[in-house]
């Protein structure tokens, strides 16, 4: 079973995640921020099954283990539509809706079927080796949309604050967890250290959702020289 | 049309830079998840039965040519 510390952290981010949620419906963002919230609210619920489970199951039972892996799946596929809902919002001056969606839907197919393409060759667990295959490629994925995101905003000269917190808190995100990930495989001693970062890094998300949304207002704006300057 | 081409080539140059990302983070890895979504304790992967430490991988001892894997 989990020590003391990984209950604390995991009812911390629980709690970070009703959070958000009020906070999104306290500033009336849960429809503008939809599939955000979709996936917080999935989170939440997972989160919740994935409690009743270990306390039913055990830690190391197979239930627990499957609940887990394919429920972070489906939350990845989640984040990932989440996060081209930030496209729409960034590229909705340009009136690129229609390509965003277009891309999406490309992108997430051609993922599913690199991710296939890996796992067919394992005859065992076809099914449980490709969803979380295309989980761990739908991170990168998203860990590479969000920088490009990040640099579009830059070169939009993108001022709403909320927007910018958002994309910047999914970008430190992914890329505490790429990192976590790359000295877990570098130095597999650390790894006593390095699992139970994730834990932590995963409170960071809603924490910092729930702040955007409770402390930055839809019409705040940032000085663009405070994005970036752009020598002339 | 060439706007569809545009988002054709972005999706793959997406493609390829994840793709091409994971690859260089688990190039010495051992086979271990990247898993993130929600605070709760993460368990072994479904098909790593038992909790015995993974053993190294068989083609690592020695400096003599990798052969084929068994399967």
């Amino acid at each position: 079973m989990p020590g003391p510390f990984a209950w604390f952290i995991w009812f911390v981010g629980l709690l970070c995640e009703a959070t958000v949620l009020v906070c999104a419906y306290k500033r009336q963002a849960l429809r503008r921020y939809f599939l955000l919230n979709l996936y917080v609210a999935g989170l939440m619920a997972s989160e919740i099954g994935r409690y009743y489970i270990l306390i039913e199951h055990g830690f190391k039972s197979l239930q627990y283990r499957y609940f887990y892996y394919y429920s972070d799946a489906i939350l990845t596929v989640f984040l990932y539509f989440a996060l081209s809902t930030l496209y729409t919002h960034v590229f909705g001056e340009l009136k690129a809706e229609k390509y965003v969606k277009l891309g999406t839907i490309l992108l997430l197919a051609g993922t599913a079927l690199f991710s296939y393409s890996v796992v067919v060759q394992s005859s065992a667990k076809l099914v449980t080796h490709f969803v979380v295959e295309l989980s761990q490629n739908l991170y990168f994925v998203g860990l590479v949309l969000t920088y490009v995101l990040w640099a579009a905003i830059l070169k939009l000269r993108e001022t709403r604050t909320r927007l910018v917190q958002i994309v910047l808190s999914l970008g430190v995100y992914f890329s505490l967890l790429a990192a976590n990930y790359a000295i877990r495989n570098l130095y597999p001693g650390l790894s006593a250290y390095s699992v139970p970062l994730v834990q932590v890094f995963s409170t960071f998300l809603p924490l910092a959702w729930a702040y955007a949304f409770w402390r930055l207002p839809e019409d705040a704006r940032l000085a663009p020289s405070r994005l970036a300057v752009i020598p002339r | 049309m060439s706007r569809k081409l545009a988002v054709v080539l972005f999706v793959m140059v997406v493609l390829v830079a994840a793709m091409g990302l994971k690859t260089i983070v688990t190039t010495h890895g051992d086979g271990s998840v990247m898993m993130a979504a929600g605070s709760a304790p993460a368990p072994p992967t479904p098909w790593k039965a038992g909790s015995a430490p993974a053993p190294p991988t068989p083609w690592r001892a020695g400096s003599a040519p990798a052969p084929p894997t068994p399967w």
